[in-house]
C-alpha cells in the first residue's frame, strides 16, 4: 500500500515536469512561426529586387567597350607620349 | 480499489491527457511552420536562379578591369619610368610605395605632387617650355618645393593672357561689324601690292591663264643659273639658290 502512494507521489511530480517541458516546447514552435513568415517576407524582397540583376550583362558589356576604348587611348598615348 | 490506486490511474489520464494537449498544439505549430518555410523555400529558390549568372558575370568584369589597369599600369610604367610612384603618391597619398611593391618595383617615392605642382611635369615633359623640362628629368628638383605653387603660377600666370586685354573672335558674316564693299569683279584685284591701280582683267574665256611675272628691274641682280647651267628660269619665284622653290 504504501508503494501505491509513493507511485501517486511520483506520477504527481512527472506530470508537473513533463507539463513544462512541454509548455517550453510548444512556446518555442510558436515563437518560431512569426520568424519564418518573416523570412518569407524578406526572401520575397530579395527575389524581387534580384530582377535588377539583369543589367549586370549590360553593365558587362558597357565596361567591355569602356576597356577597349580605354585600351585605344593607351594606344594613342603611347605613341603620343615619349618614353622615360 | 483502493484509493492509492485511483489517484494514480487518474495522475496516469492526467499526463496522457497533459501529453496529447501539448503535442498536438506543437503539431499544429509544426505544420505552419512547414508552410511557412515551404513559401521561403520558393523564394530562395528564385534568388538562387536570379543570382546563377552573377558570378560568371562579375568574373567576365573583373577581368575585363583587371586587363585595363595592367594596360594603364604598364603604360603608366612605361612613360613615367622612376617616377611613377611619386606621381601615384601625388595623387593618392600613401599609396605610391604600394603601387611599386605591387608592380615589383623598389626604390625611393618622391611626392612629385610636392616638388612639382600638377601638370607641371607633363609640360615639360611636351616641351612648353617648362624650365624645369631641361633637367628635371635625371637631375634633382630644380624648383623650390615648398614654394612650388607660387612658382607655377609665375610661370603661367594667367593661361591664355589677360581675359580682358585679350582680343576678342572677329566676328564674321552678315552681322560683322566691319562691312567690307562688295566686289564688282569677284576675284580680281582691284590694286597690286603697291597700290598701284591694276590693270584691266581682260574679258573671261572660261581658261585658267598663268600670268608671266614682271620682268624684273635694272638694277636688281641677276638671278643666278640653275643647274643646268644657262637654262631660262621660266615663270615663278625664285630662291636665292635660284631655283624655284620646289627644287631642291
Amino acid at each position: 500500500m504504501i508503494y501505491l502512494w509513493v507511485m501517486d507521489i511520483i506520477l504527481i511530480a512527472a506530470l508537473f515536469i513533463l507539463g513544462g517541458l512541454l509548455k517550453g516546447v510548444l512556446g518555442a514552435a510558436k515563437s518560431i512561426v512569426p520568424r519564418i513568415d518573416a523570412i518569407a517576407g524578406v526572401a520575397a524582397a530579395a527575389s524581387k529586387d534580384l530582377d535588377a540583376v539583369v543589367v549586370l550583362l549590360t553593365t558587362q558589356n558597357y565596361i567591355s567597350q569602356i576597356v577597349g576604348s580605354v585600351a585605344n587611348y593607351g594606344g594613342s598615348l603611347d605613341v603620343a607620349l615619349p618614353d622615360a | 480499489m483502493s484509493l492509492a490506486l485511483a489517484v494514480m490511474i487518474l495522475l496516469i489520464v492526467l499526463i496522457i491527457a497533459a501529453l496529447a494537449i501539448y503535442l498536438i498544439a506543437t503539431i499544429v505549430q509544426l505544420i505552419k511552420i512547414n508552410k511557412g518555410l515551404a513559401i521561403v523555400i520558393g523564394s530562395v529558390g528564385e534568388i538562387v536562379q536570379k543570382t546563377a549568372p552573377v558570378n560568371g558575370v562579375v568574373d567576365a568584369i573583373n577581368g575585363n578591369l583587371v586587363a585595363g589597369r595592367n594596360l594603364l599600369e604598364n603604360l603608366f610604367l612605361k612613360k613615367g619610368g622612376d617616377d611613377c610612384g611619386g606621381l601615384v603618391e601625388s595623387l593618392f597619398p600613401g599609396e605610391g610605395q604600394k603601387f611599386l611593391n605591387r608592380v615589383g618595383r623598389r626604390g625611393p617615392v618622391v611626392n612629385t605632387g610636392v616638388v612639382y605642382t600638377r601638370g607641371t611635369v607633363i609640360l615639360a615633359s611636351l616641351g612648353r617650355g617648362a624650365p624645369i623640362g631641361a633637367a628635371h628629368a635625371k637631375g634633382p628638383a630644380v624648383r623650390d618645393p615648398q614654394y612650388s605653387t607660387t612658382a607655377a603660377s609665375m610661370l603661367y600666370p594667367r593661361p591664355g593672357g589677360d581675359p580682358k586685354a585679350r582680343p576678342k573672335s572677329p566676328v564674321v558674316g552678315s552681322n560683322s561689324p566691319r562691312q567690307y564693299e562688295a566686289s564688282s569683279t569677284p576675284g580680281v584685284r582691284p590694286r597690286q601690292r603697291d597700290g598701284s591701280e591694276a590693270p584691266p582683267p581682260s574679258e573671261s574665256t572660261g581658261r585658267v591663264e598663268i600670268r608671266q611675272p614682271e620682268q624684273p628691274a635694272a638694277s636688281a641682280p641677276p638671278p643666278a643659273d640653275s643647274g643646268g647651267g644657262g637654262e631660262d628660269a621660266g615663270p615663278g619665284r625664285l630662291n636665292v639658290k635660284g631655283k624655284r622653290p620646289w627644287e631642291r
